[in-house]
């Protein structure tokens, strides 16, 4: 399984075309194809091309959504 | 625009586009879901679907009032509707709740249905959030919205053999939250 940088990750933001990727607790998720994050968005407060480990914990909804997107990697421990 | 009260919202701590950007997805929500809800009402039909399309019509009711209470903030904090109702459809904070590929398949149909109420209730849980103790009439609406979403989901919830839902269906009148917004 791939392995990103946390600078990595930041390229893949959604914007300009680019596939929108999420960090949550190590793993790499691909969020692309979501309804939820066009644009590398997702309900106007969140942002595609990061960790949002600690965001997720604020969101209205647990970590039982991600299991409806792939995950196509883990974030490297800098 | 309502001038002191998005100024007052602001002194509160509330970043207003932000809070618009999400009342603007969330109306999209509720006028698609609307729109949606047209298409399974219209296909719940036989013994297990005549069941459901009474509840499914006071969620599609009760889902456009919602955009109908929304409208007004909005623009009260300076916001707008796009122009373009392709763009509102894709901007919707949630997802399109298309008609299953069998409509026949009632369990197919309620999962759509609840999944649709379920997106809501974590929207506007969102904005209570948000709002609660710094914006008081845009906490308040999203609190009487939020109150009408949990009901249905508790609705389709229980019909889809999660357990009961601890309240009747409507008997004639929608909206015993949002009713107030709609004046």
């Amino acid at each position: 399984m791939r392995e990103f940088t946390k600078e990595e990750l930041a390229r893949y933001d959604g914007q300009d075309g680019a596939p929108a990727y999420i960090a949550y607790q190590g793993k790499v998720y691909d969020v692309s194809d979501s309804f939820l994050w066009q644009k590398g968005r997702h309900q106007a407060l969140h942002h595609a091309g990061a960790d949002l480990t600690d965001e997720l914990d604020q969101a209205p909804h647990g970590a039982d959504l991600l299991a409806r997107v792939p995950v196509i990697g883990r974030l490297r421990e800098d | 625009m309502a001038k002191v009260a998005r100024e007052m919202v602001e002194r509160a701590g509330i970043n207003v586009d932000q809070l618009l950007e999400l009342l603007v997805k969330n109306a999209a929500a509720e006028l698609t879901t609307y729109y949606y809800y047209t298409i399974l009402r219209v296909n719940l039909i036989g013994l297990e679907g005549e069941g459901i399309k009474e509840i499914a019509e006071a969620a599609r009711i009760e889902d456009r009032n919602h955009f109908e209470a929304l409208v007004p903030r909005i623009y009260e904090l300076g916001g707008e509707l796009p122009q373009d109702m392709k763009e509102f459809h894709d901007m919707s904070a949630c997802p399109p709740a298309y008609l299953p590929e069998d409509p026949t398949d009632i369990k197919a149909m309620l999962t759509v249905l609840v999944e649709a109420e379920r997106c809501a209730v974590r929207g506007y849980t969102q904005i209570c959030n948000m709002t609660a103790g710094k914006d008081h009439r845009t906490y308040d609406l999203a609190l009487a919205i939020l109150n009408e979403e949990i009901q249905h989901e508790s609705w389709f919830s229980e019909f889809l053999g999660e357990g009961p839902s601890g309240h009747f269906m409507r008997h004639g009148e929608t909206s015993p939250f949002v009713s107030k917004f709609l004046q």
